[in-house]
């Protein structure tokens, strides 16, 4: 549905996007994360026809972005970073001239409408001028703007940026509500959010796809070899004595904690290491309230493997210091 | 051809309820009015000829005023991420953003047709020269929009693209005959100028000429500028 391969751009001097492509499915929901300035709008802004690649190419629902831009666009519904509208137009209005501009006739454009806006809740707003609507609802124009023509591909940039939490879950929901029947790619910084609703998560840093996988499958990457917890009924010193003796673990350190210690032990490479904690501190007869790995976020997993990129970028660009 | 209509009719409303769009029509209003008023003195002659001179220099500030916003505004509020991502041409955003501006400008014009009004109500004039004269202003008033238009898709502030179209339609309407007096040009270059100078070629508009030469100036470097303004535009896509 959505193809990219070998996208680079380069502003100037500046490499933004490096050689990234993927492929995305009919009916998936994909997450595209990435730091500020990893290339996400970039690589959007190009599937959509904004800019052109510098290099590398892109299909929409079969059609080349670059040989073919109309019917590439046709099947793409947008919303660009920061949500832009025009400020003196009313929500109808604007709709309607969106929806004019795709060449959908009048009856289609009000059967749209109207079932956009009950389900992206401009109802109390859809005779407001845009000027005057809250963030939130705001981006709710932006979604119906994009749903309005059914495009079979929605390419929704931040989607959630600056709502609060209870704007951010009604954004979420609908975008979920979205899932088989068209194809979204949605950029966001903020993690929870895609594990909850994306199929698939590509992460992009530096211009580069560095992770490109399900939600699941990314959380258990970061589950192993993350750090155990440990709190028991013991001496900090002594807990922290006993962790080291198990081979598996790298290093250990404890602290009081109102009569219990409270100890966290980073094993080596992606060692599990809880059943040899529990099987030692049984043992030595020592009463455990709790063993459990550090909860494992994607939010760790995305720092992790951004530090990691730039690091190999940093690398790279100590050992070709002429190359520019 | 429709998305371009709709383009334009969205630029006109845009005009309609802007602040630069009321104040331009109220300034226009009130200074031809004050001129009509001025002029219109007992046993001179019942013609426009007076106000559309005034017409003229005002339009060095007054259409640059109006063409500022079209594609500048667009830039600097990302909307033109929207229109360009659309299925829609260079072309039909460039024409569209002109005839929407070129619209306005129409309705600032109709504000002389009351002026027209009291000069049939208190004296018999020729109507020949007034409107030949109306469809002059149209055509000087449809070029310095396509000069603003483009001028406006080279930034996205409105500011510079008001002074930069000052500056063009400035040079159009007077500087070029200035520098056409200047001996040390080169005589080709001077007689070029003077052809380029608007005022030269509205005047015969005035008087109810419509001359073949004068149609093909203004409808040629009209063409020109918003030929140049789709360019433009698509090298934007390209950057």
């Amino acid at each position: 549905m959505i193809t990219a391969s070998q996208l680079t751009k380069w502003y100037g001097p500046t490499l933004a996007l490096d050689g990234v492509g993927f492929a995305i499915e009919p009916g998936q929901i994909v997450g595209f994360l990435g730091p500020n300035g990893a290339g996400k709008s970039t690589a959007m802004r190009i599937l959509t026809g904004f800019l052109p690649p510098t290099a590398g190419t892109a299909s929409i629902n079969g059609h080349d972005i670059l040989n073919n831009p109309d019917d590439a666009r046709a099947a793409i519904g947008y919303l660009p970073e920061g949500t832009p509208l025009y400020p003196e137009m009313r929500v109808e209005e604007f709709l309607h001239f969106r929806g004019r501009l795709m060449g959908m006739t009048r009856p289609d454009r009000v059967r749209r409408i109207d079932t956009l806006v009950d389900r992206c809740g401009l109802q109390p707003v859809r005779r407001r001028v845009i000027r005057a609507l809250s963030k939130g609802n705001r981006q709710r124009v932006g979604l119906a703007q994009a749903l309005l023509h059914e495009p079979p591909v929605l390419i929704l940039d931040e989607p959630t940026a600056g709502l609060d939490p209870n704007q951010i879950t009604a954004v979420r929901d609908l975008i979920a509500e979205l899932r088989g029947k068209h194809t979204v790619l949605l950029s966001t910084h903020i993690l929870p959010e895609v594990e909850k609703t994306a199929d698939r998560v590509i992460i992009i840093a530096g211009g580069r796809l560095v992770a490109d996988d399900t939600p699941t499958e990314l959380r258990r990457q970061v589950a192993e070899g993350s750090r155990v917890i440990v709190e028991a009924k013991t001496e900090p010193a002594e807990l922290e004595s006993l962790l080291r003796q198990v081979p598996a673990i790298e290093s250990a350190s404890a602290q009081s904690l109102g009569g219990w210690s409270r100890a966290a032990a980073t094993p080596k490479g992606l060692a599990d290491v809880r059943a040899d904690i529990g099987k030692l501190l049984a043992d030595k007869q020592i009463t455990v309230r709790e063993i459990s790995r550090e909860s494992a976020s994607l939010e760790q997993f995305f720092v992790q493997i951004t530090d990691r990129a730039a690091r190999a970028r940093a690398e790279q660009a100590a050992a070709e210091p002429s190359a520019a | 051809m429709n998305v371009t209509l709709h383009i334009a009719r969205r630029e006109l409303a845009a005009l309609f309820v802007s602040p630069t769009g009321y104040l331009v029509i109220g300034v226009f209003a009130f200074i031809t009015s004050a001129f009509f008023l001025l002029t219109l003195q007992p046993g001179s002659a019942a013609e426009m000829r007076n106000v559309y001179t005034i017409v003229v220099w005002l339009l060095v500030f007054l259409a640059p005023a109006i063409s500022m916003r079209s594609v500048a505004e667009e830039l600097s509020s990302g909307t033109i991420e929207l229109l360009l991502t659309a299925p829609v041409s260079d072309t039909q955003i460039i024409v569209g953003k002109w005839l929407g501006a070129l619209g306005f400008y129409a309705a600032m014009l109709a504000t002389l047709l009351l002026h027209i009004l009291v000069l049939t109500l208190f004296a018999e004039p020729d109507f020949g020269p007034i409107v030949t004269g109306l469809l002059g202003l149209l055509l000087i008033g449809g070029l310095y929009l396509a000069i603003g238009v483009f001028i406006s898709t080279l930034t996205d502030s409105q500011l510079v693209a008001f002074l930069l179209t000052t500056l063009v339609t400035g040079l159009l309407a007077i500087g070029v005959f200035l520098l056409a007096g200047w001996n040390a040009l080169p005589l080709w270059l001077r007689d070029t100028l003077f052809y380029l100078n608007i005022t030269d070629h509205f005047s015969d508009f005035a008087k109810g000429l419509i001359d073949a030469t004068n149609l093909i100036y203004f409808l040629s470097t009209t063409a020109l500028f918003l030929f140049l303004g789709v360019l433009l535009l698509g090298s934007r896509r390209w950057r």
